[in-house]
């Protein structure tokens, strides 16, 4: 796909709190492919019981909502990781690579900043459902911090995969937005 | 502020922090929650996450992890191979067959696996070096194979199409039959050009045939019918008003990682991680750019800007094909650095009222847009297919494969001044299918 880095994973050398990140995040991708999959499996399964068994189905439609829900946000940091979050490298690739450094810096600073937004009013957010016991209006009517939880967690782990990103930048364990070739030097 | 100044403000920040090289939908956090802060107050960033989750909360939504689920598969298997071999036995007597079976084999497989990189590499692979053995130009070559793999985000089921539907609320079964016909029309001028100018390089005898028998033509088939019945099946159950597209893709998605696994034998654990590894990858990339589209379109709608902007179009005396014209290089514009889904939810929410307003039909524009995103997979500076192609032909330069992509980007544009005039090419089909 267009714009799409074609930069290499994130590499963590031999900083153990990258270790700890890179793996915490893998962990998340695994949890994440496996939600999809559950909802792929849980979408079958209700086109079983309403075509095959004429049955209703009452809670499988808003389950799998929030499967992917929670399978989008948990995966962010994996993503992050894998460098799929697609960007427009068109600068950096034309700055020379001191500069291509500091500018590195500066949007892993400015991502950090908005993901914490993000997080601390995810986690607010789920905080109240689970307070006050927010239940959805459906028949099945789940308690909503449940799914609500993947805001705190998605975008929490997404920060620390951000903080490992611009740790491994300014320690020059990694190759600022990736890119190992290129640019005037 | 006048919403309009206000508007174009945020149009200069977002290209500001998007060409910083922050990723897309981190971007368009940032600029909404900028925005919002500054003139709607420190309270509204409070209500991003909230928006966020319920931009996603939409069954709709699901379609996509599903139809890429199903791609992965496909494209995992040798089914590229199989099914370029299978056009390429039984398209032999036509003249010039070697690049129309190429062309066919792109179109065909691009649908089926959503994915233009795949296609490039899985039908460049052997498309490209059989052509140059032939006599066939290095352009032709290498040109057709990267057009050919664009076609696959105007085919059906097309991911591309999926995320315009769900940016814009128009029907995703309509979306899906208006891309078929200007979908054919690209093909058929894709070979057009690729004959003419193999015929006028005067290098005709490449054009004649290798012959294969019966037993060639019938045993390449059962390799290759499987996936073609599931989507044709996929299709079915939509417009047959059985399932949602959500749902059978759900399907499809299940059947064909079941084939993938026993045709194709992906037993390995690892293979199968990697097809789902990459699906995760694509479905979360996308969805976090959903999610965050969202949050913008409401910081856009929270300040006026939106409804400003469908004003002021209102009140401007222009034709509308000026208007239209301008739309598209600004689109043309933006999808020489991003791709088609990050185009398609950044401005649908500007977009679609100035469509709406001058009075086109959103459906009609989903086609024009997306032939014009198109171009921007073959263009420079960041046509992925022109890298793909590089990659799996390191002997063509890259100059060499953007002069063969030119002509074929031409053709794109004939296609959208043909809509122009034709609307029906898009419109004909999902009127007679699901009615007016």
């Amino acid at each position: 796909m267009a714009g799409q880095s074609t930069a290499a994973v994130a590499r963590t050398g031999d900083n153990l709190f990258l270790k700890a990140v890179a793996a915490l995040s893998t962990l998340a991708g695994w949890i994440s492919a496996a939600m999809i999959l559950a909802a792929v499996a849980l979408t079958c399964q209700m086109i079983f019981v309403r075509f095959v068994l004429n049955g209703s189905t009452v809670w499988q439609t808003e389950a799998v909502i929030y499967l992917a829900v929670g399978a989008t946000l948990i995966g962010l940091p994996y993503v992050q990781r894998l460098r799929g979050h697609v960007n427009v490298d068109l600068i950096p690739l034309m700055l020379p690579r001191t500069v291509r450094r500091y500018a590195a810096i500066f949007t892993l600073s400015i991502s950090i900043a908005i993901i914490c937004v993000m997080f601390f009013y995810g986690y607010e957010y789920w905080h109240f459902a689970w307070e006050r016991g927010w239940r959805s209006d459906t028949v099945w009517g789940p308690k909503l911090w449940v799914p609500y939880l993947a805001l705190p967690l998605g975008f929490g782990l997404l920060l620390l995969q951000l903080v490992a990103d611009l740790i491994a930048v300014i320690l020059r364990i990694d190759a600022p937005f990736g890119l190992e070739e290129g640019g005037p030097s | 502020m006048d919403p309009l100044t206000l508007g174009g403000l945020v149009a200069l920040g977002t290209i500001l922090i998007l060409f910083s090289g922050v990723s897309v939908a981190i971007g368009l956090l940032i600029v909404s929650a900028l925005f919002l802060m500054i003139f709607d107050g420190m309270r509204s960033l409070e209500l991003m996450p909230e928006i966020f989750f319920g931009k996603l909360d939409n069954f709709a939504l699901l379609s996509i992890p599903m139809f890429i689920i199903m791609g992965a598969s496909i494209a995992s298997t040798r089914a590229g191979a199989d099914l370029y071999e299978a056009l390429e036995r039984w398209l032999t007597r036509v003249p010039g067959g070697l690049v129309i079976s190429n062309l066919g084999a792109c179109a065909l497989f691009s649908a089926m696996s959503g994915s233009s990189p795949a296609t490039c590499a899985a039908i460049g692979k052997m498309g490209i070096p059989e052509m140059r053995k032939r006599g066939y130009s290095d352009e032709v070559a290498a040109g057709s194979i990267a057009a050919g793999g664009t076609l696959g985000i105007l085919i059906p089921p097309s991911v591309t199409m999926i995320v315009y539907g769900i940016a814009t609320e128009t029907s995703i079964g309509r979306l899906f039959l208006a891309g078929v016909f200007p979908g054919l029309l690209l093909v058929g001028l894709f070979m057009a050009w690729s004959l003419y100018s193999t015929w006028r390089s005067g290098n005709t005898e490449v054009l004649t045939k290798t012959v294969y028998t019966w037993k060639q033509k019938l045993e390449i088939l059962p390799r290759v019918l499987p996936f073609i019945a599931i989507i044709i099946g996929v299709l079915y159950a939509m417009y047959g008003g059985i399932a949602t597209p959500s749902e059978t893709a759900a399907v499809g998605a299940l059947l064909c990682l079941l084939i993938a696994i026993v045709i194709y034998k992906l037993w390995s654990p690892v293979k199968l991680w990697e097809v789902l590894r990459d699906s995760t990858k694509e479905s979360v990339m996308i969805l976090f750019i959903i999610g965050a589209a969202g949050v913008f379109s409401y910081m856009l709608s929270s300040l006026f800007i939106t409804q400003a902007i469908a004003e002021w179009i209102g009140t401007l005396d222009v034709n509308r094909w000026v208007l239209m014209f301008a739309v598209n290089v600004f689109l043309l514009v933006a999808g020489f650095f991003l791709p088609p889904v990050a185009v398609i939810l950044m401005a649908a929410p500007i977009l679609l009222p100035i469509i709406t307003t001058a009075g086109f039909d959103p459906i009609w524009f989903a086609v024009v847009l997306t032939i014009n995103m198109e171009i921007g997979l073959i263009s420079p500076p960041v046509g992925l297919n022109l890298y793909v192609i590089n990659g799996i032909a390191p002997d063509i330069k890259l100059k060499t494969i953007l002069a063969g992509s030119l002509p074929f980007v031409a053709c794109m544009v004939i296609a959208i001044v043909l809509l122009c005039f034709f609307p029906g090419i898009a419109t004909w089909l999902p009127n007679a299918v699901m009615g007016v």
